[in-house]
């Protein structure tokens, strides 16, 4: 096992008091498995990605376990972390073009973790960069790797980044929703190019996205959050397949179908409950339209559906079969 | 980028004209509202009314204002700034006599800013909220707050006549001729002709002006340095460097520092105005003998040609100054180089 997340919660210190960001998450990463995180805003996922590598904002009380190829990092020193980062662990953010530092070259900034990692030379440095330009599916790197992030266009940002992440070829790659801040061609092609690597390489990678039909494109397995939580998980034909959490099924809902104008999309009412305002039985509960009586009362334990398959939702019970099946139709529609 | 570069400065340098044009005609409006008679000042209590007449008459006081100006500027362009009527000589001989001892101060008030702003800036910031930060904010603010001639009151009361440590008036120990003139300044010319007890006394009176005059733009730079890091330590790209796995002290140094310098440089060209403001004050606290006491003098003298002549020259260099800041943007900030 790549990774092993167990029981991680997060509490941030907001407007003078902390609360409870994350609650005991707890998943796994497989090498050579793409594992898509998805939900709303503010359920939680670029706070779940940034506590992995530690690289929270100050004033972060962080509990649970982070393993990674078995070592147990989340107890590591910071010197000690920062030689995973960038190295073994990579990470990819949502907005390239603040991601990037205004004043360096591309060139100075993707040689920087071989500069941190390896022993390279300079004339070793300078050839690994040209060739990761080339691997990202940059043309003329020779010119570009003088030029500054603000000659080049939002997708070549992009794609720069993931040079940056791939330099030192990590076993983990963490992706926060890569493709967000681009047109939709642009996202095609980035998505295409994530595909690319991931056949090429035996990475583990995290895809962060409130967009289902990232996940239906690129991951192999699907976490779903909610407000801090984890609420159903599964590998992505099941979970579009035979959703089970009500709130997956309403993120399922709102994938455009072939030829559906957008405005025609189903939402789900409401909005993600802040962090200081948690209540005590599921989360969900105020925006669901099968809540009962004890969804108010007592959180529902994380119970599995079937092998791989579980989900925290008092509708279903250990080894429910129950139908909730929404049909393969929405697969298809989320690969277009 | 190198014809940019030129053709940005030429553009900077034709709109210093109408800049200059509205300085002159603001200060000669102002001089010539302020009640009180050169000619009475100069005559004395003694004067007969025919005396005073025949003089304003003389010195071209009757005419219309508009006529005065024109010949002013007339003047200017021949290199003529008029007669100092206190001094009894042409004002741009004055100025090239003492504007060298007020460089001298200002340029050093500039150095201890940045060599101590800057870097009391960054530990502020790096250390946000710890006590080194609580003491370095207290230190700006007082900086800030504390008047010019008191603060050099002070130190004129503690350094120089309590701890004798520090001469607290001139540019040379009495008894002392100045270095041979090269710049005028006393501590350069000193360092060129490589006389050494020279060299040691004009940094020694530069001291307790110096700290005075630059007491209020540490406190400038040091607040803008540290709010400016604290912005960048905030983005995205820092988070990058953390995510590379770079250590705490590349980030600081390698990534932060340049961003965060950046807006420090325009206020740096603001704070060389401000400092040469701030001589007239403090050249009169610790008599040296630069603009600043030269304006005080020609100010209570109702010497006008003498005033518009300093106004002038600080408007001329405050603006030049502010205009190689600009230039200096122009080299560091990639954004502006291709755009
Ligand atoms: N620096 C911070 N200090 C305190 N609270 C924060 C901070 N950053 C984020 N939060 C809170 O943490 C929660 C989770 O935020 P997070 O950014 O992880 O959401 P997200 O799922 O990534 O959303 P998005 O899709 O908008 O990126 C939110 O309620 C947010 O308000
Ligand atoms: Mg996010």
């Amino acid at each position: 096992m790549l990774l092993n997340v167990n029981e991680l919660s997060l509490s941030l210190k907001r407007a003078g008091k902390y609360s409870k960001i994350l609650d005991q998450i707890s998943f796994q990463v497989e090498e050579g498995e793409t594992v898509g995180i998805v939900g709303e805003s503010g359920c939680g996922k670029s706070m779940t990605a940034l506590s992995l590598m530690r690289l929270l904002p100050e004033k972060a009380l962080l509990e649970g376990e982070v393993n990674f190829q078995g070592e147990k990092i989340s107890g590591y020193s910071k010197r000690k972390l920062e030689k995973i980062r960038g190295n073994q662990v990579s990470m990819i953010f949502q907005d390239p073009l603040t991601s990037l530092n205004p004043l360096h070259t591309v060139g100075t900034q993707i040689e920087e973790s071989l500069l941190l990692h390896t022993k390279m030379t300079k004339k070793e440095r300078r050839k690994r960069v040209l060739q990761l330009l080339n691997d990202v599916g940059l043309p003329r790197a020779e010119d570009l790797i003088d030029e500054y992030p603000h000659q080049l266009s939002g997708g070549m940002r992009q794609r720069i980044m993931i040079a940056i992440a791939m330099a030192c070829e990590p076993q983990l790659l963490i992706c926060d929703e890569p493709t967000t801040a681009l047109d939709v061609t642009v996202q095609a092609q980035i998505l295409e190019l994530m595909n690319k690597i991931k056949k090429e390489t035996q990475m583990g990678i995290i895809m962060i996205t409130h967009d289902m039909g990232v996940v239906a494109e690129v991951c192999d397995r699907v976490i779903v959050m909610y407000a801090g939580k984890i609420v159903e998980e599964g590998p992505v034909l099941e979970i579009f397949q035979n959703p089970k959490h009500p709130y997956t099924q309403g993120l399922l809902d709102s994938i455009p179908k072939l030829g559906q104008r957008k405005e025609k999309l189903g939402s789900i009412p409401g909005t993600v409950p802040a962090p200081e305002n948690m209540v005590v039985g599921c989360r969900f509960a105020d925006r669901c339209s099968h809540a009962m009586d004890i969804c108010r009362t007592v959180h529902p334990p994380m119970i599995g559906i079937k092998e791989n398959h579980q989900t925290a939702c008092w509708l279903y019970e250990e080894g429910d079969e129950k139908d909730g099946s929404i049909g393969s139709h929405k697969l298809e529609a989320a690969l277009h | 980028m190198r014809m940019d570069a030129l053709k940005f400065v030429g553009k900077r340098l034709l709109l210093m004209i109408p800049i200059l044009i509205g300085i002159s005609i603001l200060t000669f409006a102002i001089s010539n509202t302020i009640p009180g008679d050169p000619a009475r000042l100069i005559l004395g209590p003694k004067a007969t009314p025919e005396g005073l007449e025949a003089l304003r008459e003389d010195m071209g006081l009757n005419d219309p204002l508009y006529v005065q100006y024109g010949r002013y500027m007339g003047g200017i362009f021949q290199g003529d700034l008029g007669q100092s009527t206190y001094s009894q000589k042409p004002v741009s001989a004055d100025l090239i006599r003492y504007s060298p001892a007020t460089f001298e101060l200002t340029l050093f008030a500039m150095v201890i800013t940045v060599l101590i702003g800057i870097p009391l800036g960054i530990i502020s910031a790096s250390k946000k909220d710890k006590i080194a930060d609580q003491i370095t904010r207290i230190f700006a603010l007082i900086g800030v707050a504390m008047p010019a001639f008191w603060l050099g009151l002070l130190l004129l009361l503690l350094f120089y006549l309590k701890l004798g440590v520090f001469p607290g008036s001139g540019r040379l120990d009495s008894g002392m001729s100045p270095p041979t003139y090269i710049t005028g300044m006393y501590t350069v010319d000193a360092l060129l002709t490589g006389n050494w007890p020279v060299f040691k006394a004009a940094v020694m009176h530069l001291v307790l002006p110096g700290i005075t005059l630059a007491a209020i733009t540490i406190g400038m730079i040091t607040r803008m340095t540290r709010s400016s890091m604290l912005e960048v330590l905030k983005s995205d790209y820092i988070r990058t460097a953390h995510a590379k796995g770079a250590p705490e002290n590349r980030v600081l140094y390698g990534h932060a520092l340049r961003n965060g310098v950046m807006p420090v440089i325009t206020l740096l060209g603001m704070a060389f105005g401000h400092a040469l403001g701030g001589s007239v004050l403090v050249e009169s606290v610790f008599s040296w003998p630069g603009l600043g006491r030269y304006a005080v003098n020609a100010i209570t003298y109702l010497d006008f040609p003498a005033v518009m002549g300093v106004t002038l020259l600080i408007a001329i260099l405050f603006i030049l100054v502010n205009l190689i800041v600009d230039t200096l943007y122009f080299f560091i900030d990639p954004r502006l180089k291709h755009n």
